[in-house]
């Protein structure tokens, strides 16, 4: 006999209707991917179709045990509803897949906050992890670096930086540079190589004296912190 | 206990050896007392340069291995009784070098000479890490180009890796030659500045060496052309060995030398 014990987190929810179900999922698709979705109540062909289109895994009108977080009241009222059918009117089903509506909410909420405050401490984890030195980097030298560098003194031809985090260089770079971080702030000679995020950063962008390169959503943005030119006019 | 130089360049051919015979001359000529050592085993030159070809009787390899001594091993110098030399084995491979017999040869040589100069080998293998194992001070030489100036860079990098100094967590001291300097090349931007590579190396300036045919000349006859007074690179090796010997003498700009009155009358007349 193999066992295998483990924890999935749940996405309860009742249809009203199916378009905006739809664009619930397609906003949150993110959030969801991973969740088993339970649909309580009626659910059409059409958002059958639209869940599996998705690659979304779902149970429809399925009996799940209490979780640890699964006893809020308006919950249990929905479940009796659903398993006895003991409505006492149509008022009290719409009040109560309201009060449902709005607890999904809050589990959404909280998932948010969850993923927040879980990107924030690895930002933290990063600050932690900073490197600084301040040797000059020679000819023959590769240098591979786990979280964020801070280098004060010059990389030479020949040379090799990898760091996984973010990069600070404050004296001219004529070496290698890969940088999986998001960002960088260099001074490069036109020898040098550097590769962000495995993309190619073309020397004829960084001509100024100093660059911030940086990663948002997939592009990469070249900023000249000092511009070689000021025109005091 | 004399202090213990390495000559070091990382690429052959800049005039490591011919700067060694020099600076070892320059020194002897102030009255120190120096040795010379060959340690670029199976490709023995400095002998040539030297003037000192044929006398070798025993070499660097057999006082290591205790078959000679230092004394029977050492060759004067017809130039300067000051200038001794140890010459490098012809038929032995740099294999033969180990860590205690280095030792244990720059020990003996330190405790009868102030200046032990170690000729390096090109390269940055085996025998070019036992030159700069025991070494108080590295001399690197490069040309003003850029291939030089990496493999210098690449030599510093394993000098401040491996010596035994930085090891016992003390400095070792690094001065640069910058040798065959073209004035009109550096006006032209041709050739790279001493500056450039002062700001790339990160190391102390010991001088600037003209380009100078008479190099080659002074090398094949086997007079250092630190002993041609007319010459321009001998004149530059004078002041290299005065600086070592801890003179004051300061850096002369070779790169612009037509600066002086001769230029200013001729650019009166433009």
């Amino acid at each position: 006999m193999k066992n295998r014990q483990y924890s999935v987190k749940i996405f309860e929810t009742t249809i009203e209707e199916d378009e905006k179900f739809k664009a619930f999922f397609d906003t949150n698709y993110i959030l969801f991917k991973e969740h088993l979705i339970l649909i309580n109540g009626d659910m059409s062909s059409d958002i059958e179709a639209y869940l599996k289109e998705k690659k979304f895994k779902y149970l429809h009108n399925a009996i799940l045990p209490e979780g640890r977080s699964r006893h809020t009241p308006a919950r249990k009222s929905i479940k009796k509803n659903v398993t006895g059918y003991e409505y006492t009117s149509l008022q009290d089903e719409v009040n109560a897949l309201e009060v449902e509506n709005g607890v999904n909410e809050q589990i959404a909420q909280a998932e948010i906050q969850k993923l927040k405050s879980a990107m924030k401490t690895l930002s933290n984890k990063m600050e932690n992890n900073l490197t600084v030195l301040d040797s000059i980097i020679r000819s023959g030298r590769e240098l591979k670096i786990e979280g964020d560098l801070l280098l004060l003194n010059r990389v030479n031809s020949g040379a090799m930086i990898h760091t996984t985090g973010n990069l600070i260089i404050t004296q001219v770079v004529e070496g290698a540079l890969r940088c999986d971080g998001n960002f960088m702030m260099i001074t490069v000679s036109p020898k040098a190589n550097i590769i962000f995020n495995g993309v190619i950063v073309d020397n004829d962008l960084l001509e100024n004296k100093l660059n911030r390169i940086e990663l948002k959503e997939r592009e990469i943005f070249i900023t000249p912190v000092i511009k070689k030119e000021i025109n005091w006019a | 206990m004399g202090i213990v130089i390495a000559v070091i360049s990382g690429k052959g051919g800049v005039g490591k050896t011919t700067a060694t015979a020099n600076i070892g001359l320059g020194i002897a000529l102030n009255q120190k007392k120096c040795v010379v050592v060959d340690f670029d085993i199976g490709q023995r030159n400095l002998d040539m340069i030297l003037g000192l070809e044929n006398r070798v009787v025993y070499d660097l390899v057999q006082v290591m291995d205790g078959e000679a001594s230092i004394k029977q091993a050492i060759i004067k110098s017809k130039v300067s009784d000051n200038l001794h030399f140890l010459a490098a084995s012809q038929t032995k491979d740099k294999s033969v070098l180990s860590s205690e017999k280095v030792k244990a040869l720059v020990e003996g040589l330190q405790e009868e000479y102030e200046y032990v100069i170690l000729d390096s080998p090109a390269g940055i293998e085996s025998g070019f890490e036992h030159t700069i194992e025991f070494a108080d001070t590295a001399i690197v030489v490069v040309n003003p180009e850029v291939s030089s100036i990496r493999d210098a860079d690449r030599a510093i990098g394993i000098l401040d890796a491996k010596s035994q100094k930085v090891k016992d967590g003390e400095e070792v001291r690094k001065f640069l030659i910058v040798n065959r300097i073209s004035a009109e090349m550096v006006q032209k931007g041709e050739m790279l500045n001493s500056e450039d590579i002062l700001d790339i190396l990160n190391i102390k300036l010991l001088g600037k060496v003209p380009e100078d045919k008479g190099v080659i000349d002074a090398s094949n006859q086997g007079k250092p052309i630190i002993l041609d007074k007319k010459s321009m690179a001998g004149e530059a090796y004078a002041r290299i060995a005065g600086r070592i010997c801890g003179q004051d003498i300061a850096i002369k700009d070779i790169e612009h030398p037509h600066t002086g009155v001769f230029k200013k009358l001729t650019g009166m007349f433009k």
